[in-house]
C-alpha cells in the first residue's frame, strides 16, 4: 500500500504541479500577483471534493461511463483553455494586452489550475476515503502519501525556481514547450478515457516498449507523470497527444500572427497588471 | 526571483524534501529486499528443523499457523504436512526457493533433499504476509521522516531568517533613511559578505554629500554673486530710461533680457532655499485654502493683463507645511499656467478634502502636455515648449522643478491629468490633511 500510495500521489501531484508552476512563471513574467492561485486552488479543492463526493452518481451518467467522459471532458477544457492562454501569452509578449484579454488570460489560467485539481484531487479523496475504511492500511497510505505529495511538491517548487532562472527570453519558450507536453499528454488521456467509455473506438496498438520499460517500473510511472508515457499507446493516442501539442503551438502562432498584424494596437509599452 | 528568503527557504526545503524522500524510497525497497532475505533464511530454518524431527512428533513441535505450510514427501508419500497445506505437492520436487499458488495466496516455497533418510521436505510461508510484517517494520522507520519534514521546514527557515539578517537590517536602514540623512550606514555584527556592499554604499553616500554641498554652494554662491550686478544693471537702466526713446527696440530688449536674468537667479535661489539640508523651518497648519486666496490675489494682475479668467473653488483645508515654499509651489503652478494658456483662456484653482487628503489642483484650457513629455517637465531647465516665441512671459525652466521639490518636501504627490476643460492639464497636488 505503500509503495502504491506513493506513486498514485506523486502522479497526481506532479501533473498539477508542473501546471501550476508554469502558469505561476508566466504571471510573474507579465507582473501579475499570484493572488489567483489562492482562488484557483480553493476552487479546485472545493471541486475535488465534490467530485469525489458524488463519484457513485458520476460514473453512473452515461449508462455507466460518466467517469470516464467526465474525465475526458475536463481534459478537453483544460486544453482548450491552455490554446487560448498560450495565444494570448504570445499576443502579450509582443503587444500590450487590453483588460479585457487579460481578464481572460487570467481567468485561463484559474480554469486550468482548478480543473486540474478538481480531476486530480477526486482521485487522491477517492482513494485515501477507501483504504481509511482499512485500519491496517492507514499507516502505509497515508505515509505514502506524504511521500508522494512531497516529491511532487517539491518537483513542481525546483521547476518554478528552474523556469524563473533561465534567461528571460528562454523562461517563456521553455514554459509553452512544458505546457503543450502536458497538452498531449491531457489529449491523450481523454481519448484514453473515451475509448475506456466506448465513445470511440479501439484502434490497433501504435507501439510496444512494455519489455524495455514497463508502465509499472519506477521509470516508466516517471515518465507517465512528466509526459503521459504509455507502453502500449493506441494510435488514437498517438494522433491525440501530437495533436495536444500542435494545439498549442498553433495557438502561439496565431497569437504572434495577431501581434504583428495588429499594428492598429499599441507599441510594446507597460504590461497591463 | 523575489524575496531572497521565500527562494532560498522554497528551494533548499523542496531539494531537501526532494533527496529524503527519494533515498527514503530507495531504502524501503532494500529494507523489503533485505526482509525478503530474512524471511527465506527463516525457511530455510524450518526446513532443517522439520528434517530433524520425528514424523510422530513433528505436529506437536511446529507451531501450526496459517502462514507456515510443511509438507514431508518419502518416495513421492507424503508422510506428514500441515493442516494448511494441499494434498498433492505444494511445488516441484526441485531443491531450492522458488514460489507457488495454494488456498487462494501466493506463497514462497523452499523444498529440500534429507539424502540420510531420502526426505523431500517442502515449507512455504504466505507472501502476503511476510510483506505486511516486512512493510510494518519499514514505515516505522519511515514515518518519522516524513513527520520530520514541517519540523526541518522550521528549522530551515529560522536559520536563514537568521542568516539574512544583517541584510534586512541594512534594508531597513536604507528604507528608513531621511531624505537629508547622509551619515554612513552601520550594521552591527557585519557579516563579510556585507561589509564591501555596505562600504560601498557609505561611499556612495558620502560622495553623494559632497556632490550635494558642491552644488549647493556653487547655486548660492552663483545666485547671490549674480543678484548684486542685476541690481546695479536696473539701477543703470532705470537712469537711462529717461535718455532713450520709449519705443527703443533695443532698450525694451535689454529690460526684458535683465528681467529675465533676474527671475531665473531668484528661480536659483528659491531652489536653494529649498533643499533638503536647508529645509530646517519647522512646519505649521496651514490653511491651504487661505494661501490660495492671498496667491490668487497676488498674481491677479498678470492674469488680468493676458484677459484670462482665473477662479478659485473650495473651502478651508489644512495640511502640515511650510507656507513660504506653498506659496512659491503655488506661485509657480499660477505662473505656468499665465504663461501657457492663450488670451482670454480659463484657469481654476481648486482646493478640497476628502478622506484624510487634501486636493490643489491647477487646471487650465492651454494646449496641455504631451503625454510622453510629463516625465520631462519636471526636469530642471526644462522648457515646455520649444517655440519661445508662444511663451507670453520669461521662463527658465525651473519653475516645475521647484514645484516638484516643495512637493517631496511635503511628502505629497503630484500628478498631471487632462483638466476639465476641453484642453490643457490639470496640476494635482495631494496631500495629508492634518
Amino acid at each position: 500500500m505503500f509503495l502504491n500510495s506513493v506513486i498514485l500521489i506523486f502522479q497526481e501531484t506532479l501533473e498539477a504541479a508542473i501546471l501550476m508552476s508554469v502558469l505561476l512563471v508566466f504571471a510573474r513574467i507579465n507582473g501579475i500577483r499570484p493572488t489567483w492561485i489562492i482562488f484557483a486552488i480553493a476552487a479546485g479543492l472545493v471541486g475535488a471534493l465534490i467530485f469525489a463526493f458524488n463519484m457513485a452518481d458520476i460514473s453512473d451518467w452515461f449508462d455507466y461511463v460518466g467517469q470516464e467522459v467526465m474525465n475526458a471532458l475536463i481534459q478537453l477544457i483544460i486544453i482548450l483553455c491552455l490554446t487560448v492562454f498560450i495565444a494570448l501569452q504570445s499576443l502579450r509578449s509582443r503587444v500590450t494586452v487590453s483588460r479585457h484579454q487579460n481578464l481572460i488570460y487570467i481567468t485561463c489560467m484559474v480554469a486550468v489550475v482548478s480543473l486540474a485539481m478538481t480531476r486530480e484531487g477526486s482521485e487522491i479523496f477517492i482513494y485515501i476515503g477507501m483504504v481509511l475504511q482499512q485500519p491496517e492500511y492507514i499507516r502505509p497510505t497515508l505515509t505514502g502519501t506524504g511521500i508522494g505529495a512531497g516529491i511532487g511538491i517539491s518537483c513542481g517548487t525546483l521547476l518554478y525556481y528552474g523556469l524563473l532562472g533561465l534567461p528571460p527570453r528562454w523562461a517563456p519558450v521553455c514554459g509553452a514547450t512544458l505546457l503543450a507536453l502536458v497538452s498531449g499528454n491531457f489529449a491523450s488521456q481523454a481519448i484514453l478515457n473515451l475509448t475506456q467509455a466506448d465513445w470511440l473506438p479501439y484502434t490497433k496498438i501504435l507501439w510496444d516498449s512494455s519489455v524495455w520499460l514497463p508502465e509499472g517500473s519506477l521509470q516508466g510511472h516517471l515518465l507517465f507523470a512528466f509526459f503521459g508515457y504509455e507502453a502500449t499507446p493506441s494510435i488514437l493516442q498517438g494522433i491525440a497527444y501530437i495533436a495536444g501539442m500542435l494545439f498549442i503551438g498553433l495557438s502561439a502562432y496565431v497569437g504572434y500572427r495577431a501581434a504583428v498584424h495588429g499594428k492598429k494596437l499599441q507599441p510594446r509599452g507597460e504590461l497591463v497588471k | 526571483m523575489g524575496s531572497i528568503r521565500v527562494f532560498l527557504i522554497a528551494t533548499m526545503l523542496a531539494t531537501m524534501t526532494l533527496f529524503n524522500f527519494v533515498a527514503t524510497l530507495q531504502g524501503y525497497q532494500s529494507s523489503l529486499e533485505e526482509a525478503e532475505r530474512l524471511f527465506d533464511n527463516h525457511l530455510s530454518q524450518m526446513v532443517k528443523l522439520i528434517a530433524n524431527l520425528h514424523v510422530e512428533h513433528m505436529a506437536s513441535n511446529l507451531n501450526q499457523s496459517s502462514d507456515l505450510a510443511y509438507q514431508l514427501w518419502h518416495k513421492d508419500q507424503l508422510v506428514a504436512s500441515s493442516a494448511n497445506s494441499p494434498k498433492g505437492f505444494i511445488t516441484e520436487l526441485t531443491a531450492g526457493f522458488d514460489y507457488a499458488n495454494f488456498n487462494g495466496y501466493r506463497w514462497r516455497t523452499l523444498v529440500h533433499y534429507a539424502p540420510d533418510s531420502d526426505y523431500w521436505i517442502v515449507a512455504a510461508e504466505r507472501t502476503d504476509q511476510r510483506f505486511v510484517l516486512a512493510e510494518k517494520v519499514i514505515i516505522k522507520a519511515v514515518t518519522p521522516i516524513v513527520l520530520g519534514i514541517p519540523l526541518v521546514g522550521l528549522l530551515v527557515w529560522l536559520i536563514i531568517s537568521r542568516g539574512l539578517k544583517p541584510l534586512r537590517n541594512l534594508s531597513f536602514q536604507l528604507k528608513h533613511k531621511q531624505i537629508d540623512d547622509l551619515t554612513a550606514v552601520k550594521i552591527p555584527d557585519l557579516k563579510d559578505e556585507l561589509e564591501q556592499v555596505v562600504q560601498s554604499i557609505n561611499d556612495l553616500v558620502r560622495r553623494l554629500g559632497s556632490a550635494l554641498e558642491r552644488e549647493k554652494r556653487f547655486t548660492a554662491d552663483a545666485a547671490h554673486e549674480l543678484r548684486t550686478p542685476i541690481s546695479a544693471l536696473k539701477v543703470q537702466l532705470h537712469n537711462i530710461a529717461e535718455e532713450v526713446s520709449a519705443d527703443s527696440q533695443s532698450f525694451a530688449q535689454l529690460k526684458s533680457g535683465i528681467e529675465r536674468m533676474q527671475h531665473l537667479v531668484e528661480q536659483l535661489l528659491s531652489l536653494y532655499r529649498f533643499t533638503p539640508e536647508e529645509f530646517a523651518n519647522q512646519f505649521e497648519r496651514v490653511d491651504i485654502y487661505l494661501l490660495a486666496q492671498n496667491v490668487l490675489a497676488e498674481q491677479h494682475d498678470a492674469f488680468e493683463a493676458r484677459q484670462q479668467s482665473l477662479e478659485l473653488e473650495g473651502s478651508s483645508c489644512y495640511i502640515e507645511g511650510d507656507p513660504f515654499s506653498l506659496g512659491a509651489l503655488l506661485q509657480n503652478l499660477l505662473s505656468n499656467a499665465n504663461k501657457y494658456t492663450p488670451f482670454g483662456g480659463e484657469i481654476l484653482v481648486s482646493v478640497e478634502c476628502s478622506e484624510g487628503k487634501v486636493y490643489l489642483k491647477v487646471e487650465d484650457n492651454g494646449p496641455g502636455i504631451k503625454p510622453a513629455d510629463i516625465d520631462k517637465v519636471f526636469e530642471r531647465f526644462h522648457r515646455l515648449q520649444k517655440n519661445l516665441d508662444q511663451v507670453f512671459a520669461q521662463g527658465c525652466g525651473l519653475g516645475l522643478t521647484i514645484v516638484k521639490h516643495v512637493t517631496e518636501l511635503h511628502r505629497a504627490s503630484i500628478d498631471i491629468l487632462p483638466s476639465r476643460f476641453d484642453s490643457g492639464c490639470a496640476f494635482v497636488i495631494q496631500f495629508n490633511e492634518v
